[in-house]
């Protein structure tokens, strides 16, 4: 930023020394009637002049750059830590499309604020003074015409500023009104289709193409109307000038080459204000982004100075319980609460099955399990502390997740597997496609393991799928389990052979899996039916079969 | 990126009028075309433009005539034209600049709407087997960035352009008017400059090549993949090393930036150093004029501040030319989606639907990729009209796409699916969609409301109907239970639900449908066993006569179906009847056996 504004004063005090090379030039010219050989030399302080300010334009580029850069890319590192750490529970309500266009498009059009805007704002500041004060020194009545319009335009500057942000703030809801529309729909192409709704898609985009389109031209037009008054004020002011120069010259008491100076510099004096302006309304789209962004950062600093970083060391998980205390999840919109003061202890190699009907909170309770929903009330306990002491990380790094509805990212369906364990071996991922009974189905790859399974996994079966989260699982090799109805997409058949390979990896490991069919788990030690939001026990694992 | 090809690639046929049918030209021009505004519109801004550029020459030449005139002081009449000019280009300038940026932002930001509309168009009938390769944050950034940069492809591009062009000629016309060799000099300068940034802008294109737009795909890409697979990342602690992968495109985005900051920057030195040699030249060519009395005295002013004046116009011309780069890549991105073939086309000549809804696949073989494995290998089936067939097997036996090709989402490689004995690439794709309701595995979700979810099968449907197939669909006491009912918020891809609810929701949606023929792929996957029952007993019951293809892994649910079929590989490999031999069919709602129902079907 320093390095933008000095630039910028050097390449003023250029244009002040080619203001005045050019006065002199004409009066030499004009009243000295000199040829072009006298006027040599000043010809070329005159060039030099330009080649100091082209050197200013150059690098006065590669400073703001070199500002904005590193802003722009620590704020989109902390946006998405941040969208991350909130965790699913909260990324459930937002908008996927819409936070997606923040963190790229919004972000980048920050750029715009810290390379362009801010440095033309100091300049704004500087320059006009700087100039103003050297022509009061040689003429003194332009230098009031120029100060009494120049003063007008940051009152018009804030008036505008302020509707325009305002302005911008609901372009910006417009546009990612529109991303996030343009990416609900396709995401959900294929059901459009199905459903022949293809055209009622189009007709919601369209509907949110105009919208973002009206708005963005009622903010277009606070822009436009700024600078028309800018421009106004810059053009009556420099004409002002210019007469009151004429006259004075006419009746001999301003030299010509002061007169000309004066004049090149008075456009001079409006262009940073101009141009601050310009920027300020083109910087109007990353600020409102920017809104929502702070906002979300602001409160994760809000939540850090809550308490303390968590320092209790995690129990050993091989001996101590993981207990559920009294535990209530409420969530927005719904009546009651889905969990209503449950309590449940999982002893250390306890396999344990959850069984209730849809909606009655299983997923819940892993949720709660893994940290991603936060009782409103109770706690877990890991042995005697809480887990909420504990480090997140320290405890998510003992526990393995088949969730209901995994997701695979691009790539491999090695890469997936090893996203549960990067370190594991060669022999180790073999291991785990047999261990989920994956191993078939590998084998009738072209490809084998490094076949890719597309965005979001989705060119495999359901089940497929399941068995990929089930195998990253395996590779994990940790004390706890937690499965998710992880055998509702596999036939009979298939579910017995899982069991068969898996439960001898089970053992001795602690287990808790939602289910409703059969499962995975052969034979738990217990089952919990979750009923109204409370837990009913029930004597052991045999009757789920 | 490779581009998915189709085993029945037909010869592309546009998709809409707007589709530029000959490939004249590079991609840039062809998506100039789409994106052309309104020619009126786009004629007007440039010529206010051009006269706001003049105004601001003319203001300061006149300014500049008139300082050398009254130096030289002559009687004040004699200024009077000179101080009325400057006056009147001082005033019409702003104006002439407003209504320039209006109308031109009009013209370009209608056209823009028209682009997006166009990539909807062209995106919809190539989804989801043609766009596979596409990431969806992919073709978000295409719809947002490419698109946006297409607008400036008139704004900033083709307008600064043409204006700096007049602006050129005009002044350069009346330069030479007054002095010969200053216009030459005005000419070389204003030419060489903007050769001079336009070749800096090419360089740069050569060094850093391509690759911005996709740079920016992948970033867009890669952060819808972290937020969707959050709970996984974050569960198994790969969320921190996740986000430094989606982060990799972002430096070197910001690797690229610097780099264009310094072609950025060396565009501008240059077009001041123009600047700066036209006015030393126009300069030196007055007074040299001056000196021979070719030129009167007072024009010593006139003709650099002239030239300050037309190099107004450069700038803007220069940053045009170093963005073309952009403007072709961000055409070449969107006109790619144009250039993958259209997987299942319609007919030219579609047969009317046939009365009949009996489906069949004979001897069908599908592959997703032409190199991958058969997901069908001669799969033979018939679903007669009014049966109710269960579909079971392994996961991968290619059970859903079994429903894939009904739905003419993906064709088939070689055999023949029918409907009602007509073959369905003989049939529009709308057409035999309509004929059927489907729940898809893990149904899609729009982030509305429980009530606009269903709604998506029959828009304009009445409270009632909707209420009525969510009760169909076991949902009623659980919506009665919810403070906003039907209102209720389902969140993104339906994540504040519980599986089995989402699954329910996706049922009301068929059964909202009301379509001949219902296929359910495990739709009761994520059901307890009760709830399911209660399920599959009341969708019986309300599609009683139609056409059932249930796709399903519970053994308890074939009882009361009139066929099973058991798929593997790809192939059918067994069918029996379950009927009359199971305890459960006193549990059939319809009362008994198969063959009762048969008559009662018989009978209507
Ligand atoms: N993020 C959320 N916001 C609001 N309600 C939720 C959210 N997640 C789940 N629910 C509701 O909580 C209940 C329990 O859901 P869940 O634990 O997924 O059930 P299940 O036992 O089928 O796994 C359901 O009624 C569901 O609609
Ligand atoms: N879009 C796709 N692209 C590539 N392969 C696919 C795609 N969809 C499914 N497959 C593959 O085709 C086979 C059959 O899949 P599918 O019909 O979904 O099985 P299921 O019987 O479990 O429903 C699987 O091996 C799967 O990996
Ligand atoms: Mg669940
Ligand atoms: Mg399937």
């Amino acid at each position: 930023m320093v390095g933008a504004v000095t630039i910028g004063l050097i390449s003023t005090m250029a244009l002040v020394a080619q203001a005045v090379l050019l006065g002199t030039v004409v009066r030499e010219v004009l009243i000295g009637h000199a040829t072009v050989t006298r006027t040599v030399p000043l010809l070329i302080g005159l060039g030099a002049t330009f080649g100091v300010r082209a050197a200013c334009a150059w690098v006065g580029e590669v400073a703001a750059h070199r500002t904005s850069a590193r802003v722009t890319t620590s704020l989109r590192r902390q946006l998405l830590s941040r969208a991350v750490e909130l965790g699913p529970a909260w990324l459930a309500g937002e908008r996927t499309g819409a936070l997606t266009t923040s963190a790229t498009r919004g972000i980048d059009a920050l750029d715009a604020y810290f390379a362009r805007y801010l440095p033309t704002a100091i300049l704004a500041a500087l320059t006009p003074l700087m100039l103003l004060a050297w022509i009061a020194i040689d003429d003194w009545f332009s230098a009031v015409i120029l100060l009494v319009t120049a003063a007008v335009i940051p009152l018009f500057m804030i008036l505008l500023g302020l509707e325009a942000t305002r302005s911008a703030e609901r372009q910006w809801d417009r546009m990612s009104g529109l991303a996030s529309t343009f990416f609900d729909l396709l995401q959900g192409l294929p059901t459009l289709r199905a459903f022949g709704r293809a055209d009622d898609g189009r007709a919601t985009l369209e509907r949110a193409n105009g919208e973002l389109r009206d708005e963005t031209m009622s903010t277009l037009k606070v822009a436009f109307l700024s600078s028309l008054a800018l421009e106004t004020l810059a053009s009556v002011g420099t004409a002002l000038v210019a007469l009151f120069l004429g006259l004075r010259l006419l009746q001999g008491t301003l030299d010509v080459g002061t007169a000309l100076a004066v004049l090149v510099l008075a456009p001079e004096i409006y262009l940073p204000l101009r141009r601050a302006g310009a920027e300020f309304h083109s910087s109007a789209e990353g600020r409102a982004a920017a809104e929502g962004i702070l906002d979300l950062l602001d409160d994760a600093d809000d939540e850090k100075e809550k308490g303390p970083a968590p320092t209790c060391p995690l129990p050993d998980l091989t001996s101590s319980p993981v207990r559920l205390q009294n535990v209530t999840v409420r969530h927005p919109d719904r009546a009651g609460a889905v969990l209503d003061g449950i309590d449940l202890t999982l002893e250390p190699g306890e396999h344990v099955a959850v069984i209730g009907e849809s909606g009655s909170g299983k997923s819940t309770l892993l949720s709660v399990l893994l940290g991603f929903t936060v009782p409103s009330d109770g706690e877990v306990r890991i042995g005697d502390a809480r887990l909420d002491d504990c480090s997140i990380r320290a405890w998510r790094a003992q526990v393995a997740w088949v969730p209901q509805r995994p997701n695979l990212v691009r790539g491999t369906i090695e890469d997936n597997l090893r996203l549960g364990n990067p370190g594991a071996t060669d022999a180790e991922v073999v291991r785990a496609l047999e261990r989920s009974g994956l191993d078939g189905f590998v084998a009738r790859l072209a490809g084998g393991l490094d076949t890719q399974v597309g965005e979001g996994g989705l060119t495999l079966s359901a089940g497929e799928r399941q068995r990929i989260a089930i195998g990253r699982a395996v590779l994990r090799d940790v004390p706890i389990i937690f499965l998710d109805e992880p055998t509702a997409h596999l036939d009979v058949d298939r579910e017995e052979s899982l069991r068969a390979v898996l439960e001898p990896w089970l053992e001795g490991r602690t287990v808790l899996m939602a289910a409703h069919r059969g499962g995975l788990v052969g034979r738990v030690d217990r089952t919990v039916t979750l009923v109204a939001g409370r837990a009913v026990a029930s004597a052991s694992g045999e009757v789920l079969r | 990126m490779s581009r998915p090809r189709s085993n029945t690639a037909m010869a592309q046929t546009p998709g809409t009028p707007l589709e530029p049918r000959p490939r004249f030209g590079g991609p840039l021009a062809r998506v100039l075309r789409i994106a052309a505004p309104d020619p009126r519109k786009f004629l007007s801004g440039s010529a206010l433009g051009t006269a706001a550029a003049l105004c601001t020459v003319g203001l300061l030449a006149c300014s500049g005539a008139l300082i050398d005139k009254a130096a030289l002081r002559p009687p004040l009449y004699t200024l009077t034209l000179l101080m009325a000019a400057v006056q009147l280009l001082a005033l019409s300038r702003g104006p002439l600049r407003y209504a320039e940026r209006l109308v031109s932002h009009d013209a370009a930001l209608g056209a823009l709407g028209r682009v997006r509309l166009w990539l909807y168009d062209v995106v919809v009938p190539r989804s989801p087997a043609g766009v596979a390769a596409y990431r969806n944050g992919d073709l978000l950034a295409r719809a947002t960035g490419d698109v946006d940069l297409l607008q400036d492809v008139y704004l900033r591009g083709v307008g600064p352009l043409v204006t700096a062009l007049a602006t050129s000629v005009v002044t350069v016309a009346a330069v030479t008017v007054i002095l010969p060799s200053g216009g030459l000099v005005l000419g070389i300068c204003l030419f060489s400059g903007t050769v001079a940034a336009s070749s800096l802008a090419w360089v740069r294109r050569r060094r850093l090549g391509d690759g911005e737009g996709a740079l920016r795909g992948t970033l867009s890409a890669d952060v819808v993949e972290l937020l969707a697979a959050a709970p996984d990342l974050v569960a198994m602690g790969r969320d921190e090393e996740f986000l430094e992968r989606v982060l990799a495109s972002d430096s070197e985005l910001e690797r690229r930036a610097r780099r264009r900051s310094w072609s950025d920057g060396a565009v501008a030195a240059v077009v001041v150093a123009a600047t700066g040699a036209a006015v030393v030249g126009m300069l030196a060519a007055a007074t040299n004029a001056i000196a021979a009395h070719r030129l009167p005295a007072f024009m010593v002013a006139v003709l650099p501040l002239a030239a300050l004046g037309a190099f107004d116009v450069v700038q803007p011309a220069a940053d045009a030319l170093s963005r073309m780069a952009d403007h072709v890549e961000a055409a070449e991105r969107l006109l790619s989606v144009v250039e993958i073939p259209i997987p299942v086309q319609d007919p030219l000549q579609p047969d009317a639907l046939p009365d009949a809804s009996t489906i069949s696949i004979v001897a069908g073989v599908l592959r997703y990729r032409p190199d991958g494995p058969r997901a069908l290998d001669g799969l033979n089936l018939e679903v007669p009209e009014g049966r109710r067939i269960a579909i079971v097997g392994p996961s991968g036996a290619g059970k859903s796409s079994v429903v894939n090709v009904l739905l003419r989402f993906w064709a088939l490689e070689s055999g023949e699916a029918l409907i009602g004995g007509t073959p369905l690439d003989h049939l529009r794709q709308d057409d035999v969609r309509s004929h059927i309701g489907w729940v898809g595995q893990d149904a899609h979700l729009f982030p509305t409301t429980i009530g606009g979810n269903i709604a998506v099968a029959r828009p304009g449907a009445d409270a009632d109907s909707i209420a009525a197939a969510a009760r169909g669909a076991q949902l009623g006491p659980w919506i009665d239970s919810l403070p906003l009912g039907l209102d209720t918020p389902v969140g993104e891809q339906g994540a504040r639900l519980s599986g089995g609810q989402r699954q329910r929701v996706a049922l009301a949606r068929a059964l909202l449908a009301d379509a001949p023929v219902l296929i359910l792929d495990e739709a009761t996957a994520g059901l307890d066993r009760p709830t399911a029952r209660r399920l599959l007993h009341d969708v019986l019951a309300a599609t009683e006569g139609r056409t059932l293809l249930s796709i399903t892994h519970r053994q308890e649910e074939l009882a009361w179906m009139d066929e099973v079929v058991v798929v593997d590989a790809g192939r059918v490999v067994d069918r029996y009847f379950p009927g009359g031999n199971s305890d459960d069919v006193a549990a059939d709602p319809t009362g008994g056996t198969t063959e009762a129902r048969r008559d009662a079907r018989a009978r209507r």
